[in-house]
């Protein structure tokens, strides 16, 4: 029976509960999981008093309610998995190195920011930074796959080294800002700035992009890589149609040897 | 990965024959800027002064400062970060298309003539100011402009700097670094500094409404701020600091008048160019200053219980367990 | 009043190594020859050292505050301080903040250190940083090598006036000595070049070369009498071959005091990067025959680390080599500073070799009163890695593990295999105390004998010694324990050193023009005021009476 926690106080403020990852409530009781220490705001206090909480010593974990102050959920687990009935908040699946995390409804900023493995999915919209880097930081995602079925904010996959982020819905500004590696698939499209400033990485959209200007048109071309990311992305029931696509390769300010490639 | 490459007002003075003001208007927002710093200047290395400079505006409409400037760009709005790569781009002769550049409200013969001129210069600095840091794409307009910044020193010298708004906001941005090791957008919720703009900086705090309480010195957010983050200060307790009556204090529960900065209350503030300055007070006051008033706030708290666990004895304990 | 027994002193001012002795110390923080009652700390089978001191960090003031505004990454993955009612917040890593800085300091037995480049432009800052540093004393070094308005007085032969602008400049910033940092090139730097060659006129100049500019503030300190000597910072820092300038720079010094700042970046031969080598033999050989020579020997440590210095053309290559951050500020009038995050590998040949290099000086400079520990805190490595030199420095075998870990081809340009000398316990006091105490000329400092600063540190002895100079079990200063059992209890504010030269009252008016020509700040905004300074300790200079 996996840990199950259901909202009963909504917090008032940021709720801060990083140990809400398999790897660890995988050894606990029921009673120590209760007695487990959340941050609200500046306050310690017991899980219990926010969460109903149910089950024990899982490697499931499943959460119910309007959670969009809850931060930091799964942050760096490595195995097992985490379900979301209702919204998240920010940070999830953070520094994740394995394992699975399912969202019914909206997450927020930095969901899977430089994770190493594992897998996400954000049945609703999700906010910025999706597996992006930390500030300051030289790597975002360095591996995994991230999927976002609605829309998502700013700098999705900034200077993300490897891995896959999926997004079923429109991106903003900045989509792949500085990114080095790794692939982005947008279902449909993104606001400005795609691209800006890319090393390395591809970028693949299904709806047309307003390319930055530093970006220059190579070729129409079905990419020899698109069966192999298909087939990645089909257990998901994620499709890609085979082409053929346009291929622009930049970000020549940098100057850079990334590919967008837009679906002609 | 470019960084910040700058120096102080001085090195602009003595030095720079080649200055960029972009998204900026120092003719009437920083009205001492051109005769103090920057253009007017004569000195051992520019002794012709003005002739011996050559000034360039960029900026989304014709200021003022357009009249005091060689040259004056107009780029299109929402086209600075695209104009700035276009030129991190042709520095290093990589190709751009015609109708791209047209894109951004400028020609080619005008952006390769700039290029042009800032290779050519000896010493060349960009001024930046809230029409490129606080338009669509912010932090990362900065960003770009002080790439380019650092990648013209493979060229020539070059430097760039913010054009800071009033008050002193570099202060407390120098003191939060040596404090904090972060300059704003702080959490110390957990007992140790974190950082995360976008997640604790003041208006998407209150914006997302995730304070129960504000406390606010030098500033007057009720002004500037977006509505939701003005309705969530006005729903919140909220105590301003301030001389004067703004739209902040008028929303708070608390307003404790204190003596003006600079004019009745002594200390230091720092330059746009992150120079420390004295504040000698000229008039006394008969409020107590800033640092008086939040002193005695801190000693009425030390007598309440702690609110953090108490460190115990192993040097392990000094630290947490995770960073977040 | 505290007294602790049955520990083993080492105190090398006094020539006493490992003697059991009690020692005393009284209300007003000073050794004494004896108290009655007070506090009894039995350090039985303990170690005494006088508390550390450090001769070159870097750690408060416009230029590491900009290293911390450059790294958030790496203060997410480091040591954070949490609140406590006694304690304040803060971050350790490669530019600890302000809190954190006194505290690591502290936590490792130093409780003297020297921020060894301050422009006198941004002073008033790093005062203010510094009374932000608790527990530990602190001095502060003016940079005056590339000062415009005195190398102007230098460049017209103006000796006298040229004494007297520094000493103007040095009570303006209240400072604690003068600090040279590759002399004319940080000024060249400011048009995009360097001054590589001791004797060739510096970029705007007629005459003046850098070697004249090192005879002269080697001179003028001495003239003067300041406590520590010139703080050297030799031109073409960390570039291959650079021996030959080095040497050359010493030279210069013409016999009198200096003290040659991290040594390890200047002690390099080969014609190139893939010729680079240690030649660090001839430099030990030079400092062993000039005993009026100190050095600190600026080790390298492999991991990350941010730099920072004044020597803006070396970041901007090393920037270059690294691809990573780039941080510049050019100070008007003054010098200026680089800032770039790097990480010294042993794999990488350069990297070894500079690692063997500082270790090699600090081992074939025989007087331990001559070399001290540092790393340049945080260029070669944090502040708050020293135990790890220390463990180097006492167990050969320990240096022939981590010799294991190179590169072969590194092995022929180095001569750390064939040292096996291994520093005793005294030396190690020597090294890390008494000696820069001296150097620094802070006679209370340093030592335990009656009348000195009760700065104390007791270790408890133990084999593995990094794990022993990591974890004191007391620290005292003051007399007053502020570090029991690894935990801060105390974190009382230190004092500041300042010197004030001996001036000629006209001085102000000679400078007044010239400076509101160069500068942007009022005259009068200038010079730090003295009650601007928390906890002043103040010493007038009187010139020596022979010269
Ligand atoms: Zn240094």
């Amino acid at each position: 029976m996996p840990v199950t926690l259901r909202l009963k106080r909504p917090p008032i403020v940021p709720l801060e509960a990083e140990f809400l990852s398999p790897d660890v409530l995988a050894t606990l009781s029921h009673a120590e999981i209760s007695a487990m220490i959340v941050h609200h705001g500046k306050r310690r206090l017991p899980l219990s008093e926010f969460f109903d909480v149910e089950g024990e010593r899982s490697e499931d974990l499943v959460l119910h309610g309007e959670l969009h102050k809850l931060r930091w959920v799964g942050r760096g687990m490595r195995r097992g998995s985490i379900t979301v009935h209702g919204t998240i908040g920010m940070h999830l699946g953070a520094y994740m190195r394995g394992g699975r995390i399912d969202v019914h409804g909206n997450a927020g900023d930095w969901i899977g920011a430089e994770m190493k493995d594992g897998t996400i999915r954000i049945r609703g919209n999700a906010g910025g930074q999706i597996g992006a880097a930390y500030r300051g930081a030289m790597s975002g995602m360095r591996n995994g796959l991230i999927m976002i079925d609605g829309s998502a904010g700013l700098e999705v996959g900034m200077r993300m080294r490897r891995g896959t982020i999926v997004v079923g819905g429109p991106t903003r500004d900045f989509t792949g800002l500085q990114m080095k590696g790794g692939t982005i698939l947008l279902r449909s499209g993104a606001e400005i700035r795609t691209g800006a400033w890319m090393q390395r990485g591809t970028i693949i959209s299904l709806k047309p992009l307003q390319m930055m200007p530093t970006f220059t048109y190579s070729t129409t071309t079905t990419p020899g890589f698109l069966p192999l990311l298909s087939r990645h992305l089909a257990p998901h029931g994620i499709t890609l149609p085979t082409g053929p696509y346009q291929l622009y390769r930049g970000d020549r300010a940098v100057p850079g040897k990334g590919e967008i490639l837009v679906l002609a | 990965m470019g960084g910040k490459v700058t120096c102080t007002l001085g090195e602009v003075k003595q030095r720079a024959d080649f200055i960029i003001y972009w998204g900026g208007n120092p003719a009437e927002c920083h009205p001492r800027h051109f005769t103090k710093y920057t253009i007017m200047q004569k000195s051992k290395f520019l002794p012709r002064g003005r002739k011996d400079r050559t000034m360039v505006l960029v900026d989304i409409r014709e200021t003022k400062s357009a009249k005091a400037a060689d040259i004056f760009l107009q780029v299109r709005p929402g086209k600075d970060f695209e104009l700035i790569t276009i030129l991190r781009a042709l520095i290093k002769d990589q190709p751009v298309r015609d109708e791209d550049i047209a894109e951004t409200g400028l020609d080619r013969a005008a952006v390769e003539d700039l290029v042009r001129r800032m290779k050519g210069a000896k010493f060349g600095c960009m001024f930046f100011g809230m029409g490129l840091s606080m338009t669509r794409g912010k932090h990362m307009n900065s960003a770009a402009l002080l790439t380019l910044a650092a990648e013209m020193n493979a060229f020539t010298k070059f430097v760039a700097m913010p054009m800071r708004g009033h008050g002193n906001v570099t202060g407390a941005d120098v003191i939060m670094r040596w404090q904090t090791g972060y300059p704003f957008g702080i959490s110390f919720n957990r007992g140790y500094p974190r950082y995360n703009p976008g997640e604790f900086s003041t208006v998407d705090v209150l914006v997302r409404g995730d304070c129960d309480a504000a406390f606010i010195i030098g500033a007057d957010p009720g002004a500037t701020m977006p509505q939701p983050a003005i309705d969530h200060l006005a729903r919140i307790p909220t105590i301003v600091l301030d001389p004067h009556i703004t739209h902040t204090s008028r929303l708070a529960r608390v307003h404790i008048t204190t003596a003006p900065q600079g004019i009745s209350a002594p200390g230091t503030a720092y330059r746009m160019d992150e120079l420390p300055m004295p504040l000698s007070p000229a008039l006394k006051s008969p409020y107590p200053t800033d640092e008086e008033v939040v002193r005695r706030i801190n000693e009425a708290i030390a007598k309440k219980p702690f609110w953090l666990p108490d460190g115990g004895p192993s040097p392990h304990q000094w630290t947490s367990q995770v960073n977040l | 009043m505290i007294r602790i027994t049955g520990g083993k002193i080492y105190d090398p001012a006094q020539g006493i190594d490992g003697q059991v002795r009690d020692l005393c110390i009284d209300d007003t923080g000073k050794i004494v020859e004896t108290v009655s009652g007070g506090r009894i700390i039995d350090a039985t089978g303990m170690v005494i050292f006088p508390g550390g001191v450090d001769v070159h960090t870097h750690v408060a003031g416009g230029a590491i505050n900009f290293a911390r505004a450059m790294t958030p990454e790496d203060h997410r993955r480091t040591q954070a301080f949490i609140r406590t009612k006694t304690r304040r917040s803060g971050l350790g890593g490669m530019a600890p903040t302000t809190f954190a800085t006194g505290y690591l300091y502290a936590g490792m037995g130093f409780t003297t250190v020297n921020e060894a480049a301050v422009p006198v432009l941004s002073a008033r800052h790093t005062h203010e940083e510094l009374a932000d540093i608790p527990i530990i004393d602190k001095a502060s070094l003016t940079l005056m090598a590339n000062n415009e308005i005195l190398l102007e007085q230098l460049e017209q032969g103006e000796y006298e006036r040229a004494k007297q602008v520094l000493s103007w400049y040095l009570w303006a910033a209240k400072s604690y000595g003068v600090k040279a940092v590759n002399p004319g090139g940080v000024k060249a730097w400011k048009y995009g070049h360097d001054a590589k060659a001791l004797d060739t006129p510096i970029d705007g100049y007629h005459r003046l070369t850098p070697g004249q500019i090192v005879t002269n503030l080697a001179r003028i300190c001495d003239d003067l009498g300041l406590p520590h000597p010139v703080h050297l910072h030799c031109n073409n820092l960390g570039a291959p071959g650079n021996i030959t300038t080095t040497l050359d720079t010493l030279a210069r010094l013409e016999g009198h005091r200096a003290h040659i700042a991290h040594s390890q970046y200047h002690a390099y031969g080969g014609d190139g990067w893939d010729t680079m080598c240690s030649e660090t033999t001839v430099l030990a050989e030079y400092f062993n025959s000039h005993p009026n020579l100190t050095t600190d020997a600026g080790v390298v440590l492999f991991g990350d680390t941010v730099t920072i210095t004044a020597d803006g053309p070396w970041q901007h290559l090393l920037y270059k080599l690294t691809g990573r951050k780039w941080g510049n500020l050019d100070v008007e009038n003054e010098t200026g500073c680089g800032i770039v995050p790097y990480t010294y590998r042993p794999s990488n040949v350069v990297n070894a070799v500079q690692w063997a290099a500082g270790l090699e000086l600090l081992l074939m400079i025989r007087d331990p009163w001559q070399v001290f520990l540092s790393t340049d805190h945080p260029n070669g490595g944090c502040f708050w890695r020293y135990p790890e030199i220390i463990q180097m420095l006492m167990s050969a075998e320990f240096r022939r593990e981590c010799l294991k870990k190179l590169p072969d081809r590194v092995k022929s340009r180095i001569k750390l295999p064939e040292l096996d000398r291994e520093y005793t316990l005294l030396e190690i006091a020597t090294a890390m105390s008494a000696g820069p105490a001296r150097a620094l000329g802070l006679t209370h400092k340093g030592h335990l004998g009656v009348g000195a600063d009760a700065d104390v540190v007791v270790y408890e002895e133990q084999v593995d010694i990094q794990q022993m100079f990591s974890h004191p079990r007391y620290v005292i200063k003051a007399g007053e324990v502020v570090l029991e059992d690894g935990d801060i209890r105390e974190a009382p504010q230190g004092k500041e050193f300042l010197v004030r030269p001996a001036m000629d009252p006209a001085t102000n008016d000679f400078i007044r023009p010239l400076f509101e020509d160069c500068y942007t700040m009022k005259f009068e905004h200038y010079p730090v005021e003295l009650e601007r300074i928390e906890h002043p300790d103040l010493r007038d200079c009187q010139p020596p009476a022979t010269s």
